[in-house]
């Protein structure tokens, strides 16, 4: 019985972390401008797939360039921080491309969600076209797991090697974000503007600057849950990320749009979820957790630890 | 305060604008409706099936998934249709060339809808496609409506063929080919009682065939201990994994497609499940080589196509496809994009050379192409083949396979284990 309860935990939480990690990558640019980046998914699937080129993989034959790859691979968790970095940029690239212009125009904030739709959609096509669409797995050997067992047993429940070091760096990275936003210059400036972007400028705090860090930070995490996913179960295909940034969607409103401790409180609360669906019931899963979703926000709309707005009359 | 005459009371301006609110929806509407009344009358002159049929080229019209979850087999359909191009260009003196307009049908049934029809309106003579049999029950019956044939290369979900008179099938369907590895399984290990069953709920493929090895399960004397149901676009099987682990089951049947199959066979693997795997149809591609690397090693499969049948038309078929991908030996999707456009080629070659294309509408072609397809019996890299008057495929060989993985782990092979005839023999 507590073995059963122990292997409930640890199936929930392995998966809960890398929601809780995207979802957090929503809750970044939703704080800041009040709009969900579309594009979070496509992020997820690149870093994944940089991590794999960064790590010496070759390009299968239905890729542009079938054969090529870098002539020499990086270890694992070096590839991961460059992947991690390289989603960043190209999250910055997408705030410039999908998200600046509308702003600038003061446009609609419901242009930005099919701007970066749209900017999604064309990052996935351009991986297929890159990498084509066989799946890929990264190389063991250089991988993170080299010297490990493949399977630990904790407390008489088995979890796979990789997925605990997976709901460990989430679970850092996590922490991380959250002590650099409560603690840093930097993290509160961010607050700040999410708080109130016009305030924040006239208290010298460069609100566009923040913005950018913003879609850099969410797209950095973005990538290292495609990467460490992409360790976990491989590279499926460019379409992999599109499902998880669903996922993460629904964190996000289930913690409370906007909240660094809802994004964590509510991807776990789906993990578990999932986790303790029975198995003959297993197919139904989705629609379980979504169900919890519907029933949390009935009670409270403002999502598990989201702020009441009041609107002003 | 009183309204001046000049200014409307609020009760009037709402009368206002709701009166052009209603006649601004009236034009509307009136406009949308002027719009698709066009639009049917357009379409209606331009039914090609309607023109006579034109000389030159015919063209085939191929919908298969190039983007989305189930590109990993749309991409080995397309080489076997350029290779059959390429085969066919070898003999064409005298012939009726035949060119394949191959249009994206994606991985869900709007796409492989939006696909069908854009080639019916572009006048293709046949259809094969498409990828999946979720999309080949909403796309089908469209193909059906307007009289186009279809030849599916690769839907094994029972009921294709009884869609339509129009609709036929090269992909033998599963009930005949998928309980074959489980009496290899139980040949190796005459002592299995415990089995799980893993397979996708949401996917027609696989609730189909899940249907067939339960079945052949209950034939041989075993009830599945779990069955877990799993959904397309999983990945992560840590859950349902460990749940039927804790039945020490002693053989596993997997009826997922292919990115989800080699997910769940590595993580099964990694997870301790030292026992024997068995394979459904959606794992026929070496495409899940890289996915579950050195774990694959062993799993059985079912297959309808051996690269070790020794005919001409499979040698030919091999020659091309190493001419293509190099020293790699074709998948059974491939074989079977292959024999689709062989089957309907050869069809058209019979009827023109009967002169049954010339001086007939392009929907008079599209019926004569379906009689003499149903009629004709093929030579083709998956061994003798022929279609029931239903359309359902009619074939002869099917193989046992193991796969069998380099010391890499990086690459392997569909290694031919047993081969079965229809008659139950086995040689």
């Amino acid at each position: 019985m507590i073995e059963a309860l122990l292997q409930t935990l640890l199936n929930g939480a392995a998966s809960g972390g890398v929601y809780a990690l995207v979802a957090l990558g929503y809750t970044l640019v939703f704080s800041v401008l009040g709009v969900i980046n579309f594009a979070q998914g496509a992020l997820f699937s690149l870093g994944g797939y940089l991590t794999y080129l960064l790590m010496g993989g070759r390009i299968g034959v239905n890729g542009a360039l079938p054969g090529w790859g870098l002539p020499a691979g990086l270890p694992f968790w070096l590839a991961l921080l460059l992947a991690a970095a390289g989603s960043g940029l190209v999250a910055l690239l997408v705030e410039r491309v999908a998200f600046a212009p509308l702003r600038r125009r003061g446009a609609e904030p419901l242009l930005a969600l099919i701007t970066s739709l749209g900017a999604g959609v064309v990052l996935v096509n351009l991986l297929q076209i890159l990498m084509g669409a066989e799946g890929y797995a990264f190389p063991q050997e250089s991988g993170a797991l080299a010297g490990l067992p493949e399977v630990l047993m904790i407390g008489g429940a088995r979890i796979r090697t990789i997925q605990l070091l997976l709901l460990l760096v989430c679970s850092a990275a996590v922490v991380g974000l959250s002590l650099w936003l409560e603690r840093s210059r930097g993290g509160q400036a961010l607050r700040a503007v999410a708080e109130d972007a016009t305030t924040a400028q006239l208290l010298g705090i460069n609100s566009d600057a923040m913005v950018r860090l913003a879609f850099v930070l969410s797209g950095a995490l973005a990538g290292l849950g495609g990467s460490l996913i992409g360790m976990s179960v491989s590279l499926p295909g460019p379409y992999f990320g599109i499902g998880y940034g669903l996922k993460g969607l629904a964190v996000l409103v289930l913690g409370g749009l906007g909240s660094v401790p809802g994004a964590i409180a509510g991807g776990l609360l789906m993990g578990l979820a999932e986790a303790l669906v029975p198995a003959e019931a297993s197919g139904w899963r989705d629609a379980l957790a979504f169900a919890i979703l519907f029933a949390v926000l009935l009670l409270r709309p403002s999502g598990l630890l989201g702020r009441r707005t009041v609107d002003k009359v | 305060m009183t309204s001046s005459p000049a200014t409307p009371s609020p009760t009037g301006r709402r009368a206002v604008r709701s009166d052009e609110r209603r006649r601004g929806v009236l034009r509307l509407a009136s406009l949308l409706l002027a719009g698709i009344g066009a639009i049917a009358w357009l379409g209606r002159s331009a039914d090609p099936a309607s023109r006579p049929l034109a000389a030159g080229p015919l063209s085939l019209g191929a919908a298969i998934a190039l983007t989305g979850n189930a590109n990993l087999y749309g991409q080995d359909q397309r080489i076997g249709l350029a290779l059959a191009e390429r085969w066919a260009q070898q003999d064409a003196a005298g012939g009726r060339a035949v060119r394949v307009w191959l249009e994206d049908g994606a991985s869900d049934e709007p796409s492989a809808i939006a696909a069908f029809n854009l080639l019916i309106r572009q006048g293709v003579i046949a259809l094969i496609g498409p990828t999946l049999s979720q999309q080949a029950f909403a796309a089908d019956p469209i193909a059906q409506r307007q009289g186009v044939p279809v030849v599916a290369p690769s839907n094994t979900a029972k009921g294709i063929p009884q869609i339509g008179h129009f609709i036929s099938r090269v992909s033998a369907q599963s009930s005949v080919i998928a309980p074959l590895s489980i009496d290899e399984a139980l040949r190796r290990d005459p002592s299995i009682q415990r089995v799980a069953v893993f397979y996708a709920h949401d996917d027609a493929y696989s609730t189909a065939e899940v249907q067939i090895f339960d079945k052949a399960l209950a034939a041989r004397g075993l009830t599945p201990v779990t069955v877990q149901r799993t959904q397309l676009a999983d990945n992560d099987f840590q859950t349902p994994i460990t749940n039927a682990l804790q039945r020490a089951p002693q053989l596993v049947v997997l009826s997922v497609q292919a990115v989800a199959g080699g997910n769940l066979i590595r993580q099964l693997r990694e997870l301790g499940y030292r026992g024997q795997i068995v394979v459904g149809n959606g794992l026929n591609t070496p495409n899940i080589y890289p996915i579950c690397q050195r774990w694959c090693d062993g799993i059985l499969i079912a297959q309808a196509y051996s690269p070790e049948l020794n005919t001409p038309i499979n040698r030919d078929f091999q020659r091309l496809y190493r001419q293509a991908r190099g020293d790699r030996r074709p998948p059974q999707i491939t074989a079977q994009a292959f024999t689709a456009y062989q089957v309907l080629h050869e069809a058209i070659q019979r009827l023109h050379s009967k002169g049954g294309l010339t001086g007939v509408t392009l929907g008079q072609a599209r019926v004569r192409l379906m009689h003499e397809l149903l009629a004709g019996r093929y030579e083709t890299p998956l061994g003798p083949i022929g279609f029931s008057p239903e359309g359902e495929v009619q074939q002869q060989r099917f193989y046992v396979a193991e796969v069998r993985m380099d010391p890499s782990g990086r690459d392997g092979r569909f290694a031919l284990v047993g081969q079965r005839s229809l008659n139950g023999a086995r040689p």
